[in-house]
């Protein structure tokens, strides 16, 4: 009787938007869980000692014995995990055999670069996906619809890294005008003082117009690289759900009562809205995985490169730290997914 | 049908004469590459080291002097055997995975279910590269942990079917002529349920050769001096700044027809079974 009162108070007097954001929380925590556990879990898939593992053949036996009492292996299992929740929760997570920095302090330091390149590739995927697929919709048979369906076709099959390759190759090499792929800024520009960590922004923080010009260049082939091969997924998805709406009753509704064309796609494209958020979470999954190749490309410098070269020097506390950091960050951006979809449709019941 | 109406249905779809084709080039380099290439694919010619395209070495050489053109020919077989070995891996599991799980409802089906929910929620690359780097850098564990990744797809894929088909008449039917759980579940809804899955497997053949190359482009897969397609794009990698264009665009351009060919066929099987269907997307 007390839990039904509860309910409906639930559902009557909390607002809409709290209520999907509450319950949206209720789950991220369990599933927070489960990433610590695969996370630890990675680690003691290896044979052998994890302390050995995660120092390194050159540890001293003192340094394995004192790693041995922090990561509890002589307690039970889940003692160990409960132990590495509480140093995770601590911002405790190892020590990076590569930098000999604590790898939380690596992470920090190279995130930045990471998010930047993926907020700029989000950004520019999303805004080409959507206008090719709407040029397509509202001209049937015309340029922009053949000419998206032959990219749509081929963006699946291309590699990323090859694509960044080739455009190196032309930009660089044949036509001069884009900057070497080496870092996020050119060699003699000094980086702006760090506040986000965003260098474009960074830069025009202080009004460096030359450190802004210098990272905007160096973004360009990397992003466009992001680009050119995840645009074609989420266009080929907007094509279908847009030419639905488009061409759907309301739409014509609205074509008969003498609505200007642009706004009937405004319109189609608002209705199209929640699987096209849904598609654009899974991009950003798809961006990260992407970005691990094209930073190792461009000498980024982010966390996608610390990944790779944690994985050729078997450097596991890094590893670790890289597979934590990026698979929370799937997680919020689930989970802003997740509350964006139910705020986008109102229909949804909460 | 006589073969010539076969070969009449064919050439109306350009999709599936092109997807046919490259599938045969494929197989032809699979099974006679020895026959094909004029030189080994592991022995490096110190003499001959980046020689663009020529009549002698058709698509150049790359930094140690290896033709490429062989390399990509006997590349064919080890990215092939991997992605077709790790997707057939990942149909045998997740298929009874996924009939089980659609049948028998309960809290072990709903615990399975979460498990692979949270592994497909991992971005696919992130989670290779950790799994492949920790299981240890070899072709077969390639294999594996892409197996790990794409069971959860052909598990779901068959659950949902099986899910609609538990409620239909002919199964209500079996079962009152006394068949049990055994002969309804293999002989009633296993042939029903597996056509979603079959069409899947031709794209994540295409998929599984995406993510192959690119394990091994960062040096987490395939190692040198075995020929594989993303390896040998990283041995080129270095001289694409140079102008050096050819050691690196030869085997990508193998990695986009590839994939490309099990794309095209895996749309034209999925208009066959379901001719009012979207084609599929690669990535998502």
């Amino acid at each position: 009787m007390v839990l039904r009162r509860l309910y409906t108070l639930w559902l009557t007097a909390v607002p809409r938007f709290l209520r999907i954001i509450v319950s949206r929380f209720l789950v991220f925590v369990p599933q927070l869980c489960g990433v610590l556990f695969i996370t630890f879990t990675l680690i003691r898939l290896l044979p052998g000692d994890p302390a050995l593992t995660l120092l390194g053949n050159l540890a001293t036996p003192e340094a394995i014995a004192a790693l041995r009492e922090r990561l509890g292996l002589n307690q039970g299992i889940l003692q160990q995990f409960v132990l590495y929740a509480q140093n995770v929760a601590h911002g405790d997570l190892g020590t990076s055999i590569l930098t000999s920095n604590p790898v939380t302090v690596d992470l920090s330091e190279r995130a930045p670069a990471t998010f930047e390149l993926i907020f700029y590739a989000l950004l520019t995927t999303i805004i080409g996906g959507l206008l090719m697929a709407a040029l397509a919709v509202v001209h049937p048979r015309g340029f922009f619809d053949r000419v998206g369906q032959l990219y749509g076709l081929v963006a699946g099959a291309i590699p990323d890294f090859w694509v960044a390759l080739l455009l190196i190759y032309v930009g660089f090499h044949c036509l001069g005008w884009a900057p070497p792929p080496f870092g996020r800024l050119d060699t003699f520009v000094n980086a702006p003082p760090r506040c986000t960590g965003f260098l474009t922004i960074d830069s025009l923080l202080v009004g460096d117009w030359q450190a802004f010009t210098s990272a905007f260049g160096r973004l360009i082939l990397p992003v466009a690289t992001l680009t050119i091969v995840n645009a074609g997924a989420l266009m080929k998805m907007a094509r279908t759900v847009l030419a639905a709406n488009y061409n759907s009753e309301f739409a014509q509704h609205a074509r008969a009562c003498g609505l200007r064309e642009r706004t009937i796609v405004w319109s189609a494209l608002r209705n199209s809205l929640p699987p096209l958020i849904t598609q654009i979470g899974f991009l950003a999954g798809f961006l990260l995985g992407g970005a691990v190749l094209v930073e190792t490309i461009f000498s980024w410098n982010g966390v996608g490169q610390y990944a790779v070269q944690a994985v050729v020097r078997s450097d596991y506390a890094a590893l670790q730290g890289f597979v934590l950091l990026a698979s929370v960050f799937i997680l919020l951006v689930y989970l802003a997914v997740d509350i964006i979809y139910e705020l986008a449709d109102p229909r949804i019941e909460v | 049908m006589k073969p010539v109406e076969y070969w009449n249905k064919i050439v109306k779809r350009p999709a599936l004469l092109i997807g046919l084709l490259l599938l045969l080039v494929q197989l032809a380099a699979l099974l006679f590459g020895p026959l094909m290439t004029p030189y080994s694919p592991v022995e490096a010619n110190p003499l001959e080291t980046l020689q663009a395209p020529s009549l002698q070495h058709p698509l150049g050489t790359d930094v140690s002097g290896m033709d490429i053109f062989s390399r990509i020919v006997y590349a064919t077989r080890i990215n092939l055997i991997i992605s077709i070995g790790a997707v057939g891996i990942a149909f045998l599991v997740g298929v009874p995975i996924g009939l089980f799980i659609g049948y028998y409802r309960g809290l072990v089906s709903g615990l399975i279910m979460r498990v692979f929910d949270f592994i497909q929620a991992f971005p696919v690359f992130v989670l290779g590269l950790a799994l492949v780097s920790v299981l240890g850098q070899e072709i077969w564990n390639v294999a594996i942990v892409l197996a790990v990744l794409f069971t959860p797809m052909f598990a779901r894929l068959i659950r949902a079917e099986v899910l609609s088909l538990r409620e239909r008449p002919f199964v209500s039917a079996a079962r009152c002529n006394g068949a049990t759980d055994r002969v309804i579940l293999f002989k009633h809804l296993l042939p029903n349920a597996l056509t979603a899955s079959s069409v899947q497997i031709s794209i994540s053949i295409g998929m599984a050769i995406l993510l192959t190359a690119g394990l091994s482009f960062i040096g987490a897969g395939v190692r040198t001096p075995t020929p594989e397609w993303g390896l040998m794009v990283s041995d080129g990698a270095q001289q694409m700044i140079l102008g050096v264009w050819w050691v690196s665009l030869f085997p990508g351009l193998a990695i986009v027809l590839s994939v490309l060919c099990f794309a095209l066929l895996g749309d034209q099987l999925k208009t066959f079974f379901d001719p009012h269907s979207k084609p599929a997307n690669i990535r998502g």
